[in-house]
């Protein structure tokens, strides 16, 4: 029983699963550098065209092909859940995907209502589905974690923000007139950012940062209800828009209070950890978090001020919040899986996770990084920079691109060519 | 002191050791690397020893679910040791990169396998067992000895 299919590789998806949304993810940030080359600093005019181009190409393309990596390999070890069929359910998502999102960057540069209707269709049923999948999944388990409950909370605002999404592309396809589409366009994007993108994150880490830094646990009042609230509110500001013009001004301020909380937090929990060696994923965990307050200010202040560089230093700060996660996930990731899998098949010769990437390689990305971001930043103020911003983000996911590749080279030859250790210990 | 609390405060003590293990191997103070890898990895085996021989067969016998969560446990306890065979290896050679290499894949595994005992096994337990069973087979566990 103890063979190289032991239990508990038996509960982890293929590592192609995994590696295959990093791969798709860091294509579509090279995509997102290049718009960024081409488009200069229009993308930071919200009303045009080229900021929704560059918004979806970073938030489907990117994020939700790095969420993907994590829920794929997350929902085993967090929560126990063991997909059936990983590599199935994994190409029947990711095709579609890839697909839809082209399809819909497409819909918006053209306008044509064919693009949207095909964007619609890929991208829902893409998405839709494997939402539903994982979601029958977390409601089945017996026992819940936080950050399984949290996880579960995160995938339904995914379910409303796709349904949202849906109907305003349905009205761009010219299916329905879309009589509320300015009210469905905010909650859509406060779904999207606060729902998904931050409780996501916010739900891993009430797991992974104990796991992996060793910290005391998030306290009860944080990692108990905070995603529900979240949600609870979320859902209020879109009911409440229908009738209030104001309803948003208020939810988002107790939603800027929940995301200080949970910043703040997990700043003290890295100052407790208890391996006292700061590797990048450390400092990347720092820096998210330290821009997730400085986007929540910005939002906080975008209520006095009508500011367009306010507004798009927010933009630059929240998806510098989510990056740096996306990052600091990475580097232990592709590691640790790598050693893991050749491990327990039990190859002698699998390689050591600083033998997969050094911790120097790691450090050096958290440098293009923070250029990359003070690059940006600088840009909102002297557009020309913004061409330095693109060379470096190309620079930052071609980095990213290289470790997966070096990685999966990595795992081939040491099952090609390495010796193997067969445990017979029944 | 209950049967979790018992365990968790186990699975705390032995990071101690093992994060001042790490931090000394870092500054290359080998002296005091070895100390304290030498307590981790006994209360360790220890307290796995504890589970094998005595938590898992009385969930085992109580739910009547042997190839279930005490297997998977079991299991990892096997990758956790062969582990602490190739950190010992480093130690002794007294290679720092591969000590903390080594050292990284081992939190993540070892956190991970506490994780699921505390969150599941241990909640469980103290779930399921009745009162008197969970009293003695924590005296039992008490006294095992590596
Ligand atoms: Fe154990
Ligand atoms: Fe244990």
């Amino acid at each position: 029983m103890f063979n190289q299919n032991g239990l508990s590789l038996d509960q982890a998806p293929p590592i192609s699963v995994v590696f295959r949304f990093f791969l798709s993810g860091s294509l579509f940030g090279l995509l997102a550098g290049t718009f960024i080359c081409l488009f200069g600093t229009d993308i930071f005019n919200p009303d045009t065209t080229q900021a929704l181009i560059i918004t979806h190409t970073l938030t489907l393309g990117v994020m939700l092909s790095f969420m993907f990596a994590a829920l794929f390999q997350m929902l085993p070890v967090i929560a126990g859940i063991k997909l059936t069929a990983p590599t199935q359910k994994a190409n029947l998502v990711q095709y579609p995907f890839i697909l839809g999102v082209l399809s819909l960057l497409f819909a918006f540069h053209s306008g044509k209502p064919a693009f949207f209707m095909g964007a619609s269709l890929l991208l829902g049923s893409a998405i839709l589905g494997i939402a539903f999948v994982m979601l029958k999944n977390l409601i089945a388990l017996p026992n819940h974690s936080n950050s399984s409950r949290g996880m579960s909370v995160a995938l339904t605002s995914l379910v409303v923000l796709t349904l949202l999404a849906l109907y305003m592309t349905g009205t761009l396809a010219g299916l329905w007139q879309g009589n509320y589409y300015t009210q469905i366009k905010t909650a859509h994007y406060s779904f999207g950012l606060f729902g998904w993108i931050a409780l996501l994150i916010i739900s891993i880490s009430f797991q992974v940062i104990e796991m992996f830094y060793v910290t005391p646990p998030y306290p009860a009042f944080i990692s108990k209800s905070l995603p529900q609230r979240v949600f609870g509110l979320l859902l209020i500001g879109t009911v409440g828009s229908f009738f209030f013009e104001k309803t948003w001004m208020v939810i988002d301020l107790f939603i800027i209070i929940f995301m200080l909380c949970y910043a703040l937090m997990t700043l003290r929990r890295l100052s407790q950890r208890k391996r006292p060696i700061a590797d990048a994923t450390v400092w990347l965990w720092r820096l998210g978090m330290g821009l997730l307050v400085l986007s929540m200010a910005a939002t906080l202040d975008t209520r006095f001020y009508d500011v367009a560089s306010l507004k798009a230093l927010n933009y630059i700060f929240f998806a510098g919040f989510a990056l740096s996660i996306v990052l600091a996930m990475f580097y232990k990731i592709v590691p640790f899986l790598t050693w893991f899998h050749l491990n327990s098949q039990g190859y002698f010769t699998a390689p050591m996770m600083h033998e997969v990437i050094h911790p120097k390689t790691a450090m050096k990305h958290l440098y293009i990084h923070i250029a990359t971001l003070l690059a940006f930043t600088v840009s909102v103020f002297i557009p020309a920079v913004i061409y330095l911003a693109a060379t470096l983000t190309l620079l930052s996911f071609g980095w990213m691109l290289w470790q997966i590749v070096h990685a999966w080279k990595l795992y081939v030859h040491t099952q090609k060519t390495g010796e193997k250790f067969e445990m017979n210990i029944a | 002191m209950g049967i979790a609390q018992f365990m968790t405060d186990e699975h705390r003590s032995c990071d101690d050791h093992f994060a001042a293990a790490e931090q000394a191997a870092a500054n290359s103070d080998w002296q005091t690397a070895e100390k304290a890898f030498l307590a981790f990895s006994n209360d360790t085996l220890t307290h796995f020893k504890r589970e094998e021989e005595e938590l898992f067969p009385t969930f085992e016998a109580q739910t009547g679910n042997v190839q279930g969560p005490t297997q998977v446990m079991r299991y990892e306890h096997e990758q956790v040791k062969g582990l602490i065979g190739k950190l010992a290896e480093a130690l002794e050679a007294q290679d720092r990169d591969a000590y903390l290499s080594l050292c990284e894949s081992m939190m993540i595994l070892l956190q991970q396998h506490n994780m699921k005992e505390e969150q599941m096994l241990y909640a469980m337990c103290e779930r399921l067992l009745p009162p008197d069973l969970k009293e003695e087979t924590l005296s039992k566990m008490k006294q095992v000895e590596l």
